[in-house]
């Protein structure tokens, strides 16, 4: 009987093309979405400064500081940059001052930072044109003025605590969209729910003497491999799709067998949730309403909107009672931290725990309002 | 046999059933008359144990159904007067689940295509059928357990005259097959089309039960006028 019910809730779950698009387009397109826009802000990196240079002098020694700036990472000589640097005739054998043109509008902070990197290769430059004329004089004075640098790692030793390391935009926004896609599918899951009752076939099949139990399991085991080829279909966008945009590409650092561990906890968890609103709701609007209100503040909550590690302190506690953000916190374990079944271990527990309360619950709540005859 | 004895069934304030008693003999095709809201649907479902009793007794083929409801439900089937089958799965699909949910024979699913004259339409999908069809479609689930009662609840509802007079020819057919069948309608001309014996009821109480069916037209007008007025 249960093999029966199993292919017809796979036959109804395989035909309903349009749900189907939407679970895996919507965090498919939400990952690329939020990948690139936010690339340059998940991004550790050193600031850096696209600058054109024009060199009116054409000396040896401005030939010399454009090498060094080159050099130095902060910037990157290109054509037509926001940021013009001219250096003028006879700027080499003169006072004559850079002239600088900013065309972007810049924070004054900016300004101030943009200056500083800058102000290093000048005075490196004219460290050695110092050096170069007291050469002419003494070799020993030339190399004392020749040893000193302006490194900073040369120059001084900073000590500061390291902060917990920070995904990259790839890293936040495949886990937080496979979470919210799994979520996603209280939608569809109380539609079929509620579609049988509106057929009448849940009554008809109630008159058949199949259970309850067997009603609930035939209709979540074709979304729990539904959410698990969503999972790894959002991975791969990460992994293939997302590095084409100029963005890095997601890598699977820790185990996979741990990735599948969580991944089935938090599908179980998500047609729990799904099963419970869909066996309480009245009607398919109202499920649809409550479904779609509770995954946007699951989400909002855990972490998935906005990341956690920029909310506030209490926002973080408070981020603890969404699965959405168990769920969160043990892709990042697996993704950043390279983690095993170990590292994910309590985050999955509480997913399945969760998982199976709402289950049973859903259970009981359809046995004694089938009882009471709901239709 | 079904025996109905003193049977109240209430919703809240509403006596759906009040102390209702009757008798139902193996093999025939049983009408059930009554005006919308009389009790029909409610003492089908009782029947049928998807609801229960608040108080009375109910004895079918000698099994009482309080205690035996998972058996009678296994030898009984009801069409319900909504459609009650998966429009997105074909006709055979749809006979096919039904049949293994209920592990139903090969030879009752071929009785059932055969006896509803589904044979052309089994690829069809449910949702593309014409009333009609899927008036068959949803009668024909209900054979697929073989079983030896049969409820309809007012099964003609919304359809054109012809597939009404097919739906019942077909249900007719049953006796050959030792069927007893149930019948609830409003329609006094469908019961004596097809009916050995029918019961009237009336805000949930028998008004007549009776094999002469020249007696029941007075007694249906009468109710007839009496729920217009």
């Amino acid at each position: 009987m249960f093999s029966a019910m199993l292919k017809k809730e796979f036959l109804l779950v395989l035909r309903d093309k349009r749900a189907l698009a939407v679970l895996f387009l919507m965090p498919a397109l939400f990952i690329l979405i939020i990948s690139v826009a936010m690339r340059d802000v998940f991004t550790q990196s050193s600031v850096s400064y696209d600058i054109t240079i024009v060199d009116l002098d054409k000396s040896k020694i401005t030939t010399e500081m454009i090498n060094d700036i080159r050099k130095n990472r902060s910037f990157h000589i290109v054509d037509n940059a926001n940021i013009v640097i001219t250096i003028p005739q006879k700027y080499s054998k003169s006072k004559k001052r850079l002239k600088i043109e900013i065309k972007d509008s810049l924070k004054s902070d900016e300004i101030e930072l943009f200056k500083a990197k800058l102000l290093k290769d000048i005075t490196n430059l004219k460290l050695k044109i110092i050096k170069n004329r007291l050469m002419e004089f003494s070799d020993e004075a030339g190399a004392a003025i020749g040893s000193i640098s302006l490194d900073s790692q040369d120059l001084f030793e900073l000590k500061y605590n390291e902060k917990e390391e920070l995904p990259n935009s790839t890293q936040q926004s495949v886990p937080s969209w496979i979470v919210f896609g799994m979520f996603f599918m209280i939608t569809p899951i109380s539609t079929v729910f509620i579609n049988e009752r509106k057929q009448n076939t849940l009554s008809r099949l109630n008159s058949m003497s199949v259970s309850v139990f067997s009603m609930v399991l035939s209709k979540i085991v074709p979304y729990l491999f539904i959410a698990q080829l969503q999972a790894f279909v959002m991975i791969g966008v990460g992994m293939f799709i997302v590095p084409l945009f100029n963005t890095p590409a997601l890598a699977i650092n820790g185990s996979v067998l741990a990735l599948m561990f969580l991944s089935f906890a938090l599908s179980l968890c998500a047609v729990g949730l799904a099963s419970l609103i869909a066996v309480s709701a009245n009607s398919g609007e109202q499920a649809s309403t409550i479904g779609g209100i509770m995954s946007i503040l699951l989400g909002a909550i855990g972490g998935v909107m906005v990341p956690k590690f920029i909310m506030p302190d209490f926002m973080q506690t408070l981020a603890n009672i969404s699965p959405m953000s168990w769920g969160l916190d043990g892709f990042l374990d697996i993704f950043l931290r390279g983690g095993g079944i170990s590292m994910v271990l309590n985050e999955a527990l509480m997913l399945m725990l969760f998982g199976v309360v709402t289950l049973g619950i859903s259970m009981m709540m359809l046995h004694l309002r089938m009882k009471k005859g709901f239709e | 046999m079904i025996k109905v004895t003193n049977v109240v069934k209430q919703y809240g304030d509403l006596k759906a059933l009040d102390a209702l008693s009757l008798e139902i003999k193996k093999g025939t095709i049983f009408g059930l008359l009554g005006v919308n809201g009389a009790g029909k649907s409610t003492l089908l479902s009782i029947l049928n144990g998807l609801t229960p009793i608040d108080s009375g007794a109910i004895e079918v083929f000698g099994l009482d159904l309080k205690k035996n409801i998972k058996k009678i439900k296994e030898i009984s089937s009801i069409i319900p007067q909504n459609l009650a089958f998966y429009e997105q799965l074909t006709v055979k699909e749809n006979l096919e689940f039904f049949k293994n949910v209920q592990n139903g024979t090969f030879e009752s699913f071929e009785k059932a295509i055969h006896v509803n004259a589904l044979g052309d339409i089994l690829t069809q999908k449910a949702s593309t059928l014409s009333g009609g069809q899927k008036r068959r479609l949803n009668i024909a689930i209900g054979l697929l357990n073989n079983p030896k009662i049969i409820y309809f609840d007012e099964p003609t509802v919304g359809i054109d005259p012809k597939s009404r007079n097919e739906i019942l020819e077909s249900i007719k057919s049953y006796k050959k097959f030792g069927i007893t069948v149930v019948y609830t309608s409003h329609y006094m001309n469908e019961v004596e089309m097809i009916c050995d014996e029918v019961a009237i009821i009336s805000h949930g109480k028998l008004v007549t039960q009776e094999t002469n069916l020249q007696n029941l037209e007075k007694h249906f007008l009468e109710l007839t006028k009496e729920s217009h007025v």
